[in-house]
């Protein structure tokens, strides 16, 4: 089946956007729009034309209390319920049994976990950059666990991003053009941000010598060029 | 100050976690997108909490939003859009699976303003394109606001409207079809 046909792309970005696109072709779809930026653009364009729907919908005004617990679900993590509150629910159990699992799992996998391996004196198996400003002072230290999903960006000198805009890490593989990892969060002018990768690290550096930063406005879907030249930039090792 | 403009360059300070430009997205648009989760939920509370995921999405997402593709209308009901319909949707799963299945799709608020085929008749009005209604014919009308303003899909719509399901989805197609002309040969950007 042929996703790209701009027409069957149109039918299928409008059904997604009015939400009778279900089940799993509405899962598939959602896998194409991962990959496809034409497929993104119908979405938009969906989107903008279903929103003149919104326009007579009465407005309704919600309660204080909305406000209330939204403000205290992101800004006051000491407000939450005390831990033993929920305990006894089913949700609770079953949470506790999928960890449970998870454990055993994950030592399958990775017996060193819990020391089940005798300890190494070596760095656990990583992918590092260090990316340099065009001065060549090292300014960001990436780093990520070899299989793992996080990758942390510790700050070695202030980086600015200015307001209304992002700062992009891009990969730039050997053979292929350059693509974005991620959007890094704000960074401070010290110490270190972690966020989550789109892939393991394993699948995502494998074939990457160098990374790089750019700043970018802020994009709803990532771009596959850098806006403008890089800022930072730097090699991608493989710590094994 | 609900003017598009500057709620997109408060959605900019929200991608830098400004709580004060939060709280003055919040307080501009929460009105008109409950508004829209309370259409597809029909039930205060659940569409008050619909909002609120919503709004923990903006705080977490507004780095995402691209001023170019979207005004921030846009963007903002189609978050509260897909939550409201995922709400809708997993809460009818559950009580599928814990009692016989209602007729919550017929379970319509008696209040006859707030039908779905008026809502569709005022917002296009409201943008000035009351004539795209006639573009419609009456089947295409009902189910495209069933639709968009229930988050019914094809089957809900066919039980609601006592037709055959490829009927249906022909009625939501060209529906489709027709609003997108109108939209275009209004010249309605939104």
């Amino acid at each position: 089946m042929n996703y790209l046909d701009p027409e069957r792309l149109d039918r299928l970005a409008r059904e997604y956007v009015l939400g009778t696109l279900t089940g799993r072709a509405r899962r598939r779809f959602e896998r194409v729009l991962q990959q496809a930026p034409a497929a993104w653009q119908a979405v938009h364009d969906w989107q903008r034309r279903f929103s003149v729907l919104a326009a007579g919908v009465p407005a309704m005004q919600p309660r204080d209390a909305v406000w209330r617990r939204l403000e205290r679900r992101l800004f006051d993590p000491a407000a939450r319920a005390p831990w033993w509150r929920g305990l006894w629910s089913p949700r609770t159990w079953t949470g506790a049994l999928a960890g449970v699992l998870l454990c055993v799992f994950l030592l399958r996998l990775q017996p060193g976990l819990i020391g089940l391996e005798p300890a190494s004196q070596a760095l656990p198996q990583s992918y590092v950059g260090l990316l340099l400003d065009a001065s060549g002072q090292p300014t960001l230290l990436a780093s990520s666990l070899r299989h793992g999903r996080q990758l942390t960006v510790k700050v070695l000198q202030p980086v600015s991003v200015p307001p209304g805009r992002v700062a992009r890490l891009w990969a730039l593989p050997k053979n292929a053009p350059p693509f974005a990892v991620a959007v890094l969060p704000p960074l401070p002018a010290k110490g270190s941000v972690a966020l989550a990768l789109p892939d393991s690290s394993e699948k995502l550096f494998f074939d990457v010598p160098r990374l790089a930063v750019s700043i970018e406005p802020a994009a709803a879907v990532a771009p596959t060029a850098p806006a403008g030249d890089f800022l930072l930039s730097g090699h991608c090792v493989k710590l094994w | 100050m609900s003017a598009p403009d500057d709620l997109a360059s408060l959605l900019a300070r929200v991608a830098l976690h400004d709580r004060a430009a939060f709280e003055r997205v919040y307080r501009s648009t929460c009105a008109h997108l409950l508004g829209v989760a309370f259409r597809i939920l029909n039930n205060r509370d659940r569409a008050e909490e619909v909002l609120q995921e919503a709004f923990v999405n903006v705080w977490h997402s507004a780095g995402g939003y691209n001023p170019s593709v979207a005004t921030p209308m846009t963007w903002l009901i189609n978050i509260v859009r897909n939550k409201a319909i995922d709400a809708l949707r997993s809460g009818k799963a559950e009580r599928a699976a814990t009692v016989a299945l209602d007729d919550e799709a017929m379970d319509l608020p008696a209040d006859g303003a707030h039908q779905p085929q008026q809502l569709l008749q005022d917002s296009l009005v409201k943008v000035r394109i009351g004539e795209c209604m006639s573009a419609l014919n009456a089947s295409q009308r009902q189910a495209l606001a069933l639709a968009y303003y229930r988050g019914m899909v094809h089957t809900d719509i066919a039980e609601a409207l006592g037709a055959p399901l490829g009927t249906v989805k022909a009625w939501v197609r060209r529906g489709l079809d027709k609003l997108r002309a109108c939209l275009e040969a209004a010249g309605v950007t939104a």
